[in-house]
């Protein structure tokens, strides 16, 4: 009798780090108030009542839905989102008059929620998104080349990674990210074992075949598309790096990403020699005081968490203002400046945990697909971070990908919490307490193949050559000559047929029973009846 | 406000952040390794909604009937299981009894509860599924004197 695993539900456990969220997002908001202004503003109750009843009410619905789910990953979420939401009413107070950007973020954190609630509600078992890879694998590069198309994408601030249908403007690259990390991991469960096929062998890795190229190189064009066209670096790192990383889980080959960084340092490469937005970026990012204009927004940056060194000017105190698009792409400097280094590497810490706990259901799971999908999801979501906070630091090149939860943004906010419920599900039914009664089912490598003679009469079975075919021979019924346990004659007619491997038997008939070479004897399915009913 | 309240307030705000994250890493660590149970426990950790639904008295009869599926032969042979409202058995992960026999289907055959006692019906197996070694073709009646027998795994109900 083997052992199991449960693990608990722990939903106590995530209401209390909800609360304990909740305080901080909510202080962080009390003490811009309390430092700017010595008083909370009228009516601040509702901002403050309305983050809480969203906290509270999606946990409820955890609760309900899906009761195995991790517990930190929601409350880590909605830390995030409190900070942010904290930091963009904090700049909203900078400009004058006074914005109301944080009101109508409050608003898209409720829809976000909303949509998070209804993924939970509808999706009940993320293995009916596996159904159609490529379906969904077109879906997602429409939308993720949707920016291109003339009438719907624009440019905005040097990068086409926007459209716009009427007064709303929308990143598709957000949805695209979850759409595409969902068709990579369906595709890969059926591919994986083809791609884990060694080709040529050079200085000591197993290169892969020449004809399973295909995928990465489509998925190498397409960033370097998006990184032409798009002027993206960010996207096209982050779906590119997708792909690479799902083939490294799914084929267990290092010859995969070593390949995926060549050809995406080939590509970076050919785009900083042909391509002068990639060169501005890279000046940027090495060398930003040499063009004091340009860098603009880079050195503010810099300057605002300079100025906020290891503990911050604290909250409200500092002028993160300052820097263009504090808002958006560069709040996580508006918080460094803020709160500090150390707040800031918590919050970056917070972001590594969330990554953590999806790549731990990852391997928890026990069905490829909800591997595939939970390594993705959380690679993806660190991948962005890295990208937009390695940007604003100056530790890479920047992109135009938002922080997610943080940085202002509908269609970010709704996307991420999406995300969020589908890696919720999967870490839901990973945790499941099943009823997994022994070890997985061997390798079919160790069994001998399946194959039963059903003779469509008894005394034909005596000198049907095919019997030979059956390896087992039980001493007890040597003197038959046909399979050790035989079936009975077959009335549909298709009894001469070998081909069927598990035929059902007629209702009468013994069943159907191969059996592994190994075993020379014939089971007997009652001790009552030892030689089963032989024809 | 003066400059030492803000000061503190800073400092609190952080310290209470960093706070939050070890609470983090101590949910972690308890999460780390869930709970070992034998296997023969697993049952009885379905869903609170129903475990209560099972405990819900319904007449004498019901009250003493056998509820108890046993694994007589076969690679789990002693496994018993809690039959409750019924269960469905096969080899996906969403049956409660998933059986490690290679002729088996994925979902291969299911127990309910009615009030005449258990019955078990096929699920559209390819091997079958057999009450005394008579095929299933419609929900058949299990009582403690039947053997069920499900591809080379034979189960019978108990008290």
């Amino acid at each position: 009798m083997g052992e199991v695993v449960v693990f608990r539900k722990r939903r106590g456990v995530e209401l209390v780090m909800l609360i304990l969220a909740m305080g901080l997002g909510v202080g962080a908001f009390v003490l811009t108030n309390l430092n700017l202004y010595e008083a909370l503003p009228d009516r601040w109750w509702w901002g403050v009542g309305a983050y809480v009843a969203i906290g509270l009410a999606a946990h409820l619905v955890i609760r309900w839905r899906t009761p195995y789910a991790d517990p930190l990953l929601f409350p880590l979420v909605y830390l995030l989102n409190g900070l942010g939401l904290a930091m963009i009413y904090r700049l909203d107070q900078a400009s004058s008059p006074v914005m109301h950007s944080a009101e109508l973020q409050l608003t898209w954190t409720a829809i976000a929620v909303a949509v998070f609630v209804l993924v939970l509600v509808l999706l009940r078992d993320h293995a009916v998104l596996q159904r159609f890879p490529y379906l969904t694998f077109l879906a997602g590069m429409i939308v993720l080349l949707m920016p291109l198309l003339p009438v719907i994408g624009f440019e905005n601030h040097g990068a086409r990674i926007w459209i716009k249908i009427g007064p709303y403007s929308f990143q598709p690259a957000e949805l695209a990210k979850i759409v595409l990390t969902v068709a990579f991991a369906s595709y890969l469960v059926e591919k994986k074992d083809v791609l884990a096929l060694a080709g040529a062998r050079f200085a000591g890795i197993d290169l892969p075949r020449a004809r399973d190229l295909g995928p990465i190189i489509i998925m190498w064009l397409t960033s370097l598309a998006v990184l032409i066209y798009q002027k993206d670096l960010g996207t096209s790192l982050l779906f590119f790096g997708l792909f690479v990383m799902m083939l490294y889980v799914a084929t267990e080959r290092p010859s995969w990403p070593i390949l995926g960084t060549l050809l995406f340092g080939i590509g970076a490469f050919l785009g900083w020699r042909f391509y002068g937005h990639v060169q501005t970026r890279v000046n940027a990012w090495l060398d930003p005081f040499s063009d004091w204009d340009q860098n603009y927004q880079i050195i503010q940056g810099q300057f605002g968490m300079a100025w906020g060194g290891l503990f911050g000017t604290g909250w409200g105190l500092g002028r993160p203002n300052l820097t263009p698009l504090a808002k958006n792409d560069f709040i996580a400097a508006a918080l460094g400046e803020e709160i500090g280094v150390a707040g800031l590497m918590a919050i970056i810490v917070l972001y590594g945990v969330i990554a953590m706990r999806g790549l731990r259901a990852a391997l928890t799971a026990r069905d490829p697909f909800s591997k595939l999908l939970a390594a993705g999801l959380s690679f993806v979501f660190a991948l962005q971070v890295l990208a937009i906070i390695g940007g604003v630091t100056r530790l890479l090149p920047l992109t135009g990908l938002t922080t997610p939860f943080v940085s202002q943004g509908g269609s970010s906010l709704v996307a991420n919490y999406a995300m969020m419920a589908l890696l919720i599900v999967v870490t839901h039914r990973v945790r499941m307490p099943q009823a997994q009664t022994n070890e997985p089912l061997q390798s079919l490598a160790h069994d001998t193949t399946q194959v039963i003679a059903v003779p469509s009469r008894p005394d034909a079975a005596a000198t049907d050559p095919r019997t030979a075919l059956t390896p087992s021979q039980s001493p007890s019924s040597a003197d038959e000559p046909t399979q050790a346990v035989p079936v009975g004659a077959d009335p549909s007619g298709t009894g001469d047929e070998l081909t069927q491997a598990l035929p059902t038997g007629s209702p009468d008939a013994e069943p159907t029973q191969a059996i592994p070479s190994g075993t020379a004897q014939t089971w007997n399915p009652d001790d009552t009846n030892p030689q089963g009913r032989l024809p | 406000m003066s400059d030492l309240v803000v000061l503190a307030l800073k400092l609190l705000f952080l310290a209470l952040l960093w706070l939050f994250v070890l609470f983090v890493g101590n949910v972690i660590r308890t999460d780390m390794f869930g709970r070992k149970l034998a296997t023969n426990e697993v049952g009885e950790l379905q869903p609170v909604a129903e475990l209560r639904k099972q405990k819900k008295p319904r007449g004498r009869a019901a009250k003493s009937l056998p509820n108890q599926l046993r694994v007589s032969k076969g690679k789990q042979e002693g496994l018993t299981l809690p039959l409750g409202d019924g269960i469905k058995i096969g080899r996906a992960a969403d049956c409660q009894l998933v059986l490690d026999d290679d002729y088996v289907s994925t979902r291969h055959a299911q127990i309910v509860r009615t009030d005449d006692g258990y019955m078990v019906e096929d699920l559209g197996s390819t091997n079958g599924t057999y009450v005394n070694n008579e095929r299933v073709t419609s929900a058949t009646p299990f009582t403690t004197a039947d053997t069920l027998r499900i591809g080379r795994t034979l189960m019978v109900v108990e008290s």
